[in-house]
């Protein structure tokens, strides 16, 4: 069993796919890298929000 | 038509093994990097113990199918997803692997990162059918 950190687990996940999605998305090298470092951003600290919201309700 | 029949050629390998339709087209690095993540999503999972679901009826009637997919939604989109990395996905059917670890913390982790990267394959083989009609670069 591996990675029982889950905080370390999604960001993982997230990295891949921004590398794959980036890559699909656009075309430019510069491009690449600024899109999948936003969305990186976006997946983690949105994850990271939400996962505080969801807290609201325990 | 010869145009069509590469797309498909395309479509058809970059399903069943992440990034080959790229390298069929001469997208070298850009099929390398589609296998090396996609593998390594499925690898990781399957370390964490996550499940690859299958269809759970006997045979492939459309009541079947629609039963299916009323029962168990969940299952139903699960196996759609699992079923976009082609190839393991044959394997996992043949060899059984890949049949989850429910006593594993990582369970639904595992399963998440099986389950994405069957999902990131179905549109990296549809971008290797759009290389191909010209449709991108």
């Amino acid at each position: 069993m591996i990675f029982k950190s889950h905080l370390f687990s999604m960001i993982l996940y997230a990295a891949f796919v921004c590398v794959v999605l980036a890559l699909i998305r656009k075309d430019e090298r510069k491009a690449q890298i600024k899109y999948a470092l936003s969305l990186f951003v976006l997946m983690v600290f949105g994850a990271i929000i939400f996962g505080w919201f969801m807290y609201l309700f325990v | 038509m010869e145009t069509n029949t590469k797309a498909l050629q395309s479509l058809a390998l970059g399903w069943l093994i992440p990034g080959l339709g790229h390298v069929s087209l001469k997208k070298y690095w850009r099929g390398g990097i589609f296998f090396g993540c996609i593998t390594a999503m499925l690898i990781l999972g399957l370390f964490m113990g996550g499940k690859i679901y299958s269809y759970q009826e006997e045979g492939l009637h459309l009541k079947l199918i629609f039963k299916n997919m009323t029962e168990n939604p969940l299952t139903f989109l699960a196996t759609l997803s699992d079923l976009g990395y082609g190839f393991i996905y044959i394997l996992s059917k043949l060899f059984s692997f890949g049949l989850g670890n429910l006593k594993n913390t990582t369970f639904e982790f595992g399963t998440t990162y099986i389950a994405g990267a069957g999902l990131l394959n179905y549109l990296v083989a549809l971008d290797a059918f759009d290389i191909a009609l010209g449709k991108k670069k």
